[in-house]
């Protein structure tokens, strides 16, 4: 009787430890999958928006193959068309984005990638991914979690009984600490263990970043062009200053590989960076488009849209701006707010398409066609005069003021459209950039004097963007760029 | 009269570990209870008393022999269990449990609950006059009330065989008193009482049977009346001097206990009683009484432990 | 049915009792002032930080703090009353007159496991309900996330618990269960490490090596991993992009569940034929 029960226990133990390994081989198999579908979205993310590759990581060839191996994923078209244009480097090198990049674009489809991520259908794509992990020649699995102990024992992993977080934690306090006492340097290394650390830590990315871009560059002098540097780590000609934002943007970036779905953090890096230090619109554009696809704060694509003005993206912005009062009738932002945005767009958009129709005219070779471009032309500007008037206010009159000029030049009276622009760049001061430059080249066209401050602007504006050390191809496209300005 | 506890061959080896020598707590041990009896287990300290006890309740397996208890062999079985009470040497309790909340823990483990439960509370804790301090902390009893509130544990159930081990040790006399006239009021309802002490005096006064254990054997077992040896006869006397006790121990006549002129002359085998009476005449002693010797239980103990102990060393 | 009922009957008050002498303990009331200390001291971590800048930095702060402090604090609880309920009434011998009670065994070991976990489980709610209000004090909002770590945290305790729980039956004091219950806890989360044994062992090719590798790799696949609940941080901050906790927090559960059962059965297995 004992003995017999004694065999009993000893096989329900032995069930039971079976089962346990079997449920623990899952639970491995979880995780294993968790850190795959992590990856993958990760190198999903790069291929779609950075195309950051390094010749040193097999991520892209582990990437590819996870594309060759998804059928299931296959006709999974993105929800949302990219409404903006590809910015210059948005077009990755094989001109189209694969299966899982399309489908990460949507984080709905976060569902059907974690699907993929722990099927059966990647088992070996998954276990080398696995491997390639632990051997470190992931790039973007670089969490130490995966990581291989070190050679000199145990790795940082285990030392921390998952509690890695909790000295990431402490590790910003001291990051805070040293950016208190101005040690920039120290802190930059700092921010980087916090965040290998703890790949999660969302607000070190933005507040980091803050920093660089802000708060370490606001005591510095912009670098003249001329003696700044091409970095081609970076594709920017970059000096002292400007070395800052870069980090700034790598940091986001690698911030938002690993969390993609934070909207933040794609925010900080168009708005913050892209826009607000850089000016540069068009990526500006770029990253704020993939804020607004993830979950996100009702602020965000306000300035999404206002980006997109800035980028020339009159329609889009104008759409955009409807849709918001649409949606957001009742608050103060669309009520008093949006209609403004609306107004100004829609004048923006009446005034790019009556010098379309200008451009037309002047193009035609029959004078009838001329003539009935010129007076569409016309038409237009007229309307959108009228919606600039009825907009009034400093930023209303300003662009009123400037659509007058362009009639004065037209009719060659361009001392008066210079006194206009004068007048309207001293009322409405965020077109000051885009006025002075109108003056030089109404000067010009007039045979005007123009005085030294301009004449040291257009000094300074024919080798803007150009320094030593930049590639042919890129010379080439900003002396375009200054030509077309001036 | 049925049996109530019946061992057979039970030996008990404590394995030594590593380099330690086995130790054998009981060998071939057959002890016979009676229901309705007090069984006293007799033994002096690491005889294997305390062994024998914890093989009946199944807290320790015994390596051969077996185990009846109200004729089944299923020792340590909760049926087995419910019909035993059990009074464990020096044991604690949780003490941050009042009185009665102890009773109720333990009468609930027997499955025992609601009304009935109340009844057997109200009734152990009179029986053990505990009534007064049933809403105290444990912490705050004495010794004796502690053991009190363990033989009201054990007596919750109302079982059928109590077994205490060392029931009256570190209580005052009345307390032991009270005691005695308790186990003696459960045999008197039908009871059967084993009980492991050392205090023979107790033992005496109450059991009915006795089992005297040394070194794992089972050296005597039997009612007191077979094992206590009825051999002389005691005269009292007064007047007794120096030359008078040399001389009657000349005529074979011992004189024990002797007070100032009192003595107590033991009679030996040698010489009637008759003859002793005369020779207390012709000495001229004043005679107080005469009276039978009994052996004590005490020295039934000494004797027959020390004869073991002889044997062993020889 | 009854039968069944009956069965758990025993255990339940045994339990009861077990819960109520354990949560008086000195020891324990001292692990959980310290914690609470520590939770309530975690919302003034922010003052180390620029009072300028508003950011959610500080609430990330305290939340993981507390989490790693209930950790901490409740394994040591954990450890120390898995530990303690069977060979602290070894100790006193109040196990004789239980033991001599119409208890089966396992009926008393199950009542003392279940007692056991009624003082981690209360424990552990203690330290939760002053981190959600601390939590929703700052907030505003409830933090829900903070339950479902707060599960995952117990399921790991209860792996734990098993095992000090089964040495503890192998032992008469609590001190060398105490040892060993942070043994388990300290070895269980270097579980993943035998996975490096067994990949470096393999390299040289001779057969004491492989054998080493085979060790590893064969523990590695029998013992728990406690690193598996490191979830349990990953949730609490609530990023958009957390792994689908529907699918992990039910194997885990499950994953904390059987091990705990053979724990159980471990315990059974050496308690069983016990000399007392």
């Amino acid at each position: 009787m004992k003995r017999h029960q004694k065999w009993v226990l000893a096989g329900a133990m032995i069930l039971i430890l079976v089962l346990a390994a079997a449920q623990g081989r899952r639970v491995r198999h979880l995780r294993e999958s968790e850190a795959f579908y992590r990856w993958m979205l990760a190198a999903a993310v790069n291929e779609r928006l950075f195309q950051d590759e390094s010749g040193q990581f097999k991520d892209k060839e582990l990437f590819d193959r996870c594309n060759a191996g998804s059928q299931s994923l296959a006709g999974l078209a993105p929800a949302v068309a990219a409404p903006n244009e590809p910015a210059k480097d948005a077009a990755p090198a094989n001109g189209e984005v694969s299966q899982i990049g399309q489908a990460s674009q949507e984080y709905k489809n976060d569902p059907r990638i974690w699907a993929l991520a722990q099927s059966s259908e990647l088992a070996d794509v998954r276990a080398s991914f696995l491997k390639m992990a632990r051997t470190r020649q992931l790039r973007f699995a670089q969490d130490i979690q995966y990581a291989e102990a070190e050679q000199s024992g145990v790795g940082l992993f285990n030392l921390f009984f998952g509690f890695r977080k909790v000295a990431a934690n402490f590790i910003w306090i001291q990051v805070d600490r040293y950016w208190h006492q101005g040690e920039n340097y120290r802190m930059i290394a700092l921010m980087k263990t916090c965040t290998a650390l703890d790949p999660h830590f969302v607000e070190a990315y933005l507040i980091g970043s803050w920093h660089l871009a802000y708060n370490v560059t606001a005591k510095m002098m912009d670098t003249p062009w001329p003696q700044r540097k091409w970095e081609s780590r970076y594709g920017a000609c970059v000096g002292e200053k400007e070395k800052y934002y870069y980090v700034a943007i790598n940091f986001l970036k690698d911030g938002i590989r690993n969390n993609p779905r934070n909207y933040k953090l794609y925010f900080d890096l168009g708005f913050a960076v892209y826009k607000q230090k850089l000016k540069d619109y068009q990526n500006a554009v770029k990253y704020l488009s993939e804020a607004i696809r993830q979950p996100h704060d009702r602020w965000v694509p306000r300035q999404l849209f206002i980006c997109q003005e800035l980028n020339g993206q009159y329609a889009e912005a104008l759409a955009g701006w409807e849709d918001y009062s649409r949606r957001f009738a009742e608050t103060q932002t669309g009520q008093e707010v949006a209609p403004r945005f609306i107004k100004r767009n829609q004048g923006h958009l009446l005034e790019q398409q009556s010098e379309q129709a200008f451009a037309a005219s002047a193009a035609a070779s029959d004078p009838a066609e001329k003539e009935r471009f010129r007076q569409e032309g016309l038409k237009l500007r007229g309307q959108a005069k009228d919606i600039y008037t009825v907009l009034g206010s400093t930023e209303g009159d300003g662009l009123r003021m400037r659509i007058e000029a362009t009639e004065l030049a037209e009719q060659k009276r361009y001392m008066e459209a210079v006194a206009l622009l004068d007048k309207a760049r001293w009322e409405s001061a965020e077109l000051w950039d885009d006025l002075s430059h109108r003056i030089m080249r109404y000067k010009a066209e007039g045979n005007l004097p123009i005085s030294l401050s301009e004449q040291k602007e257009m000094e300074r504006e024919k080798d803007a963007g150009l320094c030593e050390g930049i590639p042919q191809q890129e010379r080439q496209r900003v002396l375009e760029r200054n030509a077309k300005r001036l | 009269m049925s049996i109530a506890i019946q061992t057979s061959k039970l030996t008990k080896v404590y394995e030594g570990s590593f380099r330690a020598q086995d130790v054998h707590a009981l060998k071939e041990l057959d002890l016979t209870i009676n229901q309705g009896e007090i069984y006293g287990y007799l033994g002096p300290n690491g005889s294997g008393k305390t062994t024998t006890i914890k093989m009946m309740l199944g807290l320790l397996f015994p390596t051969s022999g077996t185990i009846e208890i109200l004729g089944s062999s299923h020792v340590g079985s909760a049926s087995v269990k419910r019909n035993i009470g059990y009074l464990p040497e020096g044991a604690y309790y949780p003490d941050f449990l009042k009185g009665e909340e102890i009773l109720e823990y333990y009468g609930k483990l027997y499955g025992l609950g609601g009304k009935d439960l109340r009844r057997r509370m109200a009734e152990t804790l009179e029986l053990v006059g505990m009534t007064h301090a049933r809403k105290r902390l444990l912490r705050g009893y004495s010794k004796g009330m502690r053991q009190r509130i363990g033989l009201a544990q054990a007596l919750i159930s109302d079982p059928a065989i109590l077994i205490l081990d060392e029931p009256t040790t570190g209580l005052d006399p009345i307390a032991r008193k009270e005691i005695r006239d308790i186990l003696a009021n459960l045999r008197d309802k039908g009871k059967t009482l084993l009980i492991s002490s050392h205090e023979l005096l107790e033992v005496e006064l109450i059991c009915d049977r006795v089992g005297i254990l040394f070194e794992g054997v089972l050296q005597a077992q039997g009612t007191l009346d077979e094992l206590l040896q009825q051999r002389d006869v005691t005269v009292d006397v007064d007047g007794v001097d120096d030359a008078a006790v040399s001389k009657l121990a000349e005529k074979g006549l011992q004189v024990e206990d002797r007070v100032q002129s009192r003595a107590k002359l033991r009679v030996a085998s040698a010489i009637t009683a008759y003859e002793a009476l005369e020779l207390c005449r012709a000495f001229d002693l004043k005679l107080i009484g005469v009276a039978p010797r009994r052996e004590t239980l005490e020295e039934l103990f000494v004797r027959i432990v020390g004869a073991a102990q002889s044997t062993r060393r020889q | 049915m009854g039968a069944f009922i009956d069965f758990f009957r025993g255990p339940w008050y045994i339990a009861v009792y077990t819960y109520r002498e354990g949560i008086r303990k000195k020891t324990l009331i001292g692990f959980l002032i310290l914690s609470l200390l520590v939770i309530f001291g975690a919302s003034f971590i922010s003052s180390y930080l620029d009072p300028t800048s508003e950011t959610d930095i500080d609430l990330k702060l305290i939340k993981d703090i507390c989490v790693a402090t209930i950790s901490i604090f409740g394994v040591l609880i954990t450890i120390f009353i898995s530990a303690s309920v069977v060979p602290g009434e070894i100790e006193n011998k109040v196990i004789y007159t239980i033991l001599s009670k119409p208890v089966r065994r396992i009926q008393y070991l199950l009542g003392k496991f279940i007692g056991a976990q009624l003082i981690i489980i209360v424990n552990l709610l203690l330290m939760g309900v002053l981190f959600f209000a601390a939590l929703y004090m700052r907030q505003g909002i409830l933090p829900t996330l903070l339950l479902w770590s707060m599960l995952l945290t117990y399921f790991e305790f209860l792996i734990i618990s098993a095992f000090t729980f089964a040495v503890s039956c192998a032992s008469t004091s609590a001190v060398v269960p105490t040892i060993i219950g942070l043994f388990i806890y300290i070895t269980g989360n270097l579980t993943e490490f035998l996975k490096d044994v067994q990949n470096r062992a393999g390299q040289s090719g001779k057969w004491f090596d492989d054998a080493i590798g085979w060790i590893a790799n064969a523990l590695y696949q029998v013992l728990p991993n406690l690193q598996n609940f490191s979830l349990k941080t990953q949730i609490i901050n609530g990023q958009p992009n957390d792994p689908p906790t529907d699918v992990l927090i039910p194997n885990l559960m499950a994953y904390g569940t059987l091990y705990a059962v053979f724990g159980f059965l471990l315990a059974w297995v050496i308690f069983w034929r016990k000399e007392m």
